[in-house]
Formats: structure tokens, sequence, C-alpha cells
């Protein structure tokens, strides 16, 4: 009897914990399965969040890998006065923090729900700052461009937006890669406001990729502070140079002056000109191998043909030409060129003839673009075939009356080293993802044409020689190594009276060390010197010898020119 | 009546299970947004001095520091290469 009543009272028991639990899961089930869609559409509106993840701009690097232009993290940060409480306490905090708050009363702010109070505060201050949970103070998170090498090829570098939009030079030309992907993100708030993210986002897949340029960041200050002397000596307008590497095409530095800071605000907007591929002048002297080339290269002259340079003067369509080196009696090819002889060349290019000399230079890649990836290539002047006049063979002949950007004329001086074949010249080498070792695409060296014979280049580069061993290019020597080049000294059009300056000059220097077997070439351009000298040989050349002096020391190529160790 | 009384007992059990899952899962997403931040924290911070360090070794910077303590570019004669 007893053992019933027992048994009776744990059934009842365990119906009553049983029917509990029943009623609780029957509500459950109600909640979760009935109301389910009605909750969770209420609760979704509370605690979803979509945020939009900017992913970091790609960086800039130099061919060893340094960092060129490259994007942090830095913050804006904000009060919202309407939701502070204890405003002396935040005003402490952020003073701690370097942040200085000058209102002295929360009411000095009026009615207003957003004060900026600090800009591109760093990660590491922004991070200390939220840290302490300060009510009514908030953070905006942005990538702010930094450039770490200062100066230092903003021609080529360019600018951004403040959206981080490429505006001028490589920015621009790779903004599209730079860019990266921004992904709208989901996340969820709890009720203290704590977010959990939804989905993990990988960074490196939504960062921009990086690109890699062909400059050597040491060769391109080797020759920015040699040229920026000169440049400042002279009081220029204007002071391009170029170094390439004639077995790739490939761009090592390239300068132009005026340039700018990123630190200043730029107030003259040529400054973000890249003169070297933008800008065109007349070349002088440094065109002469391009007469001399091709007259070689259709047997239209021999090196050891000679030339009656007429006392230093010729006369053609009623204008004079004049030599600057009086030479009488005939001379070689190769002392014509060694003296920079203009009479020497319209002779050359006359038995070459106008169409012949005309497709050579086209050949030689002048009125076309050179297609390097920078934005702004101008294609230069030369006016057609048709249009030429009884001066315009002549003048051509010795660089007058054609406009060439530096870019077309390195571009020359390299097809001329490598042995006769002109390359597409190029400055972005690799587009890399986030990660440097996940490359995406590589950019070779791209022969557009062959344009003389290796005979040919090799004569040419013989004269090259000559003409700083024994002619106009002295002051290139470099102690210890062969150089071939040429100098150049155009005279400018004064636009006032549209005829050819006595006191505008556009002095040149292009060479290429060493002179048989190259390993880089260098064109140095001073725009309008100052002062009594203002040719090639005195104010380029120079500059020349001082930055393939250092160059060759760096890439520490072998002394080539040991017996005239002493300049 | 055990039998039933044990299905039920799974049931409840099983229901608890899921619900200790479902607060695990939340405590570690919890987790994994604070690692996450932490993460992108320790990022841009890398970011920063990777800045701080080739603004310091900028080749201008160098020169001037260079120029200030008088140093020169070693003659060629007088520089002795240990192999």
């Amino acid at each position: 009897m007893k053992r019933k009543k027992s048994l009776n009272r744990k059934t009842v028991l365990a119906f009553i914990v049983l029917s509990v639990f029943f009623v609780l899961f029957v509500k459950l089930i109600y909640i979760q399965i009935f109301l389910h869609n009605k909750i969770s559409h209420s609760v979704g509106r509370m605690v979803n969040c979509q945020t939009v993840e900017v992913p970091k701009r790609g960086d800039i690097l130099d061919a060893k890998g340094n960092i060129l232009a490259t994007s942090v993290k830095k913050y804006n940060i904000f009060l919202d006065p309407k939701i502070i409480e204890d405003f002396s306490n935040i005003k402490d905090v952020l003073l701690k923090n370097g942040i200085q708050v000058k209102e002295k009363n929360l009411s000095d702010y009026g009615n207003r729900a957003y004060v900026p109070i600090a800009y591109d505060v760093d990660s590491s201050v922004a991070n200390n700052i939220k840290m302490m949970k300060l009510r009514g103070v908030g953070f905006e998170s942005k990538y702010v461009r930094k450039y770490p090498e200062g100066k230092m090829l903003s021609n080529i570098l360019g600018i951004t937006d403040h959206h981080g939009n490429g505006l001028e030079g490589i920015e621009k030309t790779c903004n599209n890669c730079l860019l990266g992907n921004s992904v709208i993100a989901s996340t969820y708030r709890d009720g203290r406001g704590y977010i959990i993210q939804n989905k993990v986002i990988d960074q490196s897949k939504i960062c921009g990729q990086n690109v890699i340029l062909s400059i050597d960041r040491n060769i391109q200050y080797i020759a920015e502070q040699e040229l920026r002397k000169t440049f400042e000596k002279y009081q220029a307008k204007k002071a391009i140079c170029i170094v390439q590497n004639p077995k790739t095409g490939s761009i090592l530095a390239m300068v132009s002056l005026p340039d700018f800071d990123y630190l200043e605000k730029i107030k003259d907007l040529k400054v973000l000109r890249n003169a070297a591929i933008s800008d065109i002048y007349e070349p002088g002297s440094t065109f002469k191998i391009v007469t001399v080339a091709s007259a070689l290269e259709e047997n239209k002259a021999k090196l050891s043909d000679t030339f009656y340079l007429e006392n230093g003067k010729l006369k053609i369509g009623g204008h004079t030409i004049r030599d600057d080196h009086k030479i009488e009696g005939k001379v070689s090819l190769s002392k014509a060129m060694e003296m920079s002889s203009n009479i020497a060349m319209i002779k050359i290019a006359k038995k070459l003839g106008v169409n012949d000399f005309y497709e050579y230079i086209r050949k030689f890649g002048f009125y076309s673009l050179t297609g390097i990836d920078l934005p702004g290539e101008a294609k230069g002047l030369l006016l057609d075939v048709k249009h030429w006049n009884a001066l315009t063979l002549p003048t051509i002949s010795f660089g007058q009356g054609i406009g060439v950007t530096a870019l077309q004329m390195i571009n020359v001086f390299t097809a001329i080293a490598n042995g006769g074949v002109l390359l597409k010249p190029y400055i972005v080498q690799r587009i890399g993802k986030y990660n440097e070792n996940d490359t995406q695409e590589n950019f070779h060296t791209m022969e557009i044409r062959r344009v003389v014979s290796k005979e040919t280049a090799y004569m040419m580069k013989k004269i090259l020689k000559n003409s700083v061993d024994f002619g106009t290019g002295k002051s290139a020597k470099v102690m210890g190594y062969t150089v071939g080049g040429k100098t150049g000294t155009s005279q400018k059009v004064d636009h006032l009276t549209k005829a050819y300056s006595k006191k505008f000059y556009t002095a040149s220097f292009c060479g290429m060390l060493p002179a048989m077997e190259p390993e880089f070439v260098v064109l140095v351009i001073i725009d309008e010197p100052k002062g009594r000298s203002y040719y090639g040989s005195s104010v380029a050349s120079p500059v020349f010898s001082s930055i393939a002096q250092s160059i060759a020391q760096y890439l520490e190529i072998p002394k080539d020119d040991i017996s005239k160790n002493k300049i | 009546m055990y039998k039933s009384f044990f299905f039920i007992l799974l049931l409840v059990i099983s229901f608890f299970v899921y619900l200790w899952q479902q607060s695990t899962s939340i405590r570690f997403a919890y987790k994994i947004s604070a690692l996450q931040s932490e993460y992108n924290n320790i990022i841009s911070e890398n970011d920063n001095l990777r800045l701080k360090i080739n603004s310091m070794l900028a080749l201008d910077k160098m020169y001037k520091i260079a120029k200030e303590r008088n140093f020169i570019v070693a003659d060629e004669q007088n520089t002795v290469y240990i192999e």
C-alpha cells in the first residue's frame, strides 16, 4: 500500500516536471516556428548593420623593394556633444594623448551632434582613446597616402585625390591595380553596442595590388642630386635626366625639375608635369646620331668618307648655317661628329635624301609615342615630309626644326647601345598582390623594331666614343671607364620674335657607359641655363660625368679603361 | 513509463545542448571579432612602423645627416675590401 502511494507521488512529480518542460517546449516551438518571421525581422533591424570596408591602396615599390608610396590608416576624431556625459574627463584623456579641445564647456558646442576635433591621428593614439570607452567620442578611419622619400620621384609617382584616386603619374596609370575592391561587410550589434563580425574579411583579398617599378631608388637619388646642383647653379628653367638600361629598355631613373614636395601645398600645377615625357625640345647635335646612323645603314656614307666643311659657313635658301668649331679643309665623318659639324650633317642628309631621312626619323621612333606606362606622353613635332622646304632637311639633320621628347631621344641612344634594336621603354616592372611574393603580372622587354644593323650600331658606338675621347664631349669622361656620347646645344625659339633666340638655349648630353658594351645610358638636359656658359659640353656633360661615375661605382661595373685612369 | 521519461529527458537534454552550442558560438563570435580587430590594429600599426622606418631611411635625410656630421665618400684608394 505504502509502496503504491510512493509510486503515485513520483509519477505525479514526474508528470508536473515534464508538464512544465512540455509547456516551455510548446512555447518555444510557437516562438521559433510561428513567430519566427516577425521576431527575426524586428531583431534584424535592431542588430544588423552594414559597413563598407575600404581597401588599403597598394604600395608603389622600387626595383629593390623599397617603399616609394604607401597608405596608412589614420583616424579623424569627433565629439557628439549631445551624448557626452563627462566632458572634463574626455578633455583630460584627449589631452593626455596630445589632442587639445579648445571649448571650455559642453554648452559652447550649441546644438551640434558632430564636432571634429583632430585629423589624421595615428592608429596607436586612436586605440588608446578607444580603450577608455568614452561616451560621445567617435572615430572615423581612413587611409592616407604617404611618400617616405619626400620630393624624390614626385613627378613620376604623381598624386591622389582625397578619395584615394590617382590623378597623376604612376598613381594614375596604375590606379585600377592599386585601388583594390571595396566590400560591404555585414555585422551584428548586441544590446551593449558590441559588434560581432558576420564574416571575417580577408584584407589581403580586398587590398590593392603593389606596383613594383624598374626605378632604382639609389640611381634615382644620384641622378636627382647631381641634376639639382646644376639646375640651381645655372638657374635653369627646367632640367631633365633619364637613366635607361639598354639591354631591357627599363627606366632606372627619371628626374624632371622643378619638382614638388608632398609635404608642401602645390601652388603651381606646372610642377606636376613630367617634362621628361610631356615636354618637347629641339635636340640639337644629339640628333646627329640619327643622321649618321641612317646614312651608314643605307650605305650613303662610310666612315672613311671625307667632307669639305666650307670654312664653317654654308648658305642654304637664303640662310647661313654655321659651325661652332671652324675646321679648314676636309675632315672624315668621325672627325665631323667629334667636332659636331652642322655642315657635314647637311651634306650627309642630302646624300640620304628627303624620303629616306624622313623614314629613318620615324623608324627611330620620333613623332610616335614610345608607349611608356606613364600618363601625358607627347609624340613630338615633325613636319610632314610633303611640306618640307629647302631648309627643313638641312636643319633637321643637326637637330633643329624637330621637336622630340627626352624619352624618345634616350631611346634612340639605347637602340644604338644594344646593337640597333628600338625597345619599348617601361617603368612598371611588376604588378603583384598585397603579398609581395604573389606576382600577378610581369612586364618584359619588348622590341619595337630593328632600326639599324649590329654593324652600324657598332660603328656608331665607336663614333660616340671618339666624340668623348677627342671631341666636344671631353668633359663627360669618367675615370676608369670608356664613355660614348654626344653633346647637344640647341637654340630655342623666342616666342616674341618667332625666330631662333640668341639668349635661350637647351644644353644636353646623352651618353653610354662602357662605350662599346653599355650597361646604362644617361641623358641630361638643361633648359635655358643662365650665365655665359650654355653649351652642352660645359653645362650638361659634367653632370653626365658625375652621374655616370656614381652609377658605375654603385652597379660595380668593372673598369674597362685602366690605361686612362686620369682624366 | 520509464521509456517515455527517458525519451523526454533526451529531448530536453538535446534542447539544452542546442542552447549551450548557440551561446558558445556567440561567445566565439565575440572572441573572433575582438581578435579580428586586434589583427587589423596590428596590421595598421605595422604599416605605420614600416612607413616610419622608410621615412627614417629616406636617402635625402641620410644625406643631410651625413653632411651635418661631415661624412665624405671614401676615396677608392683608401678603401680596403675585406673578403
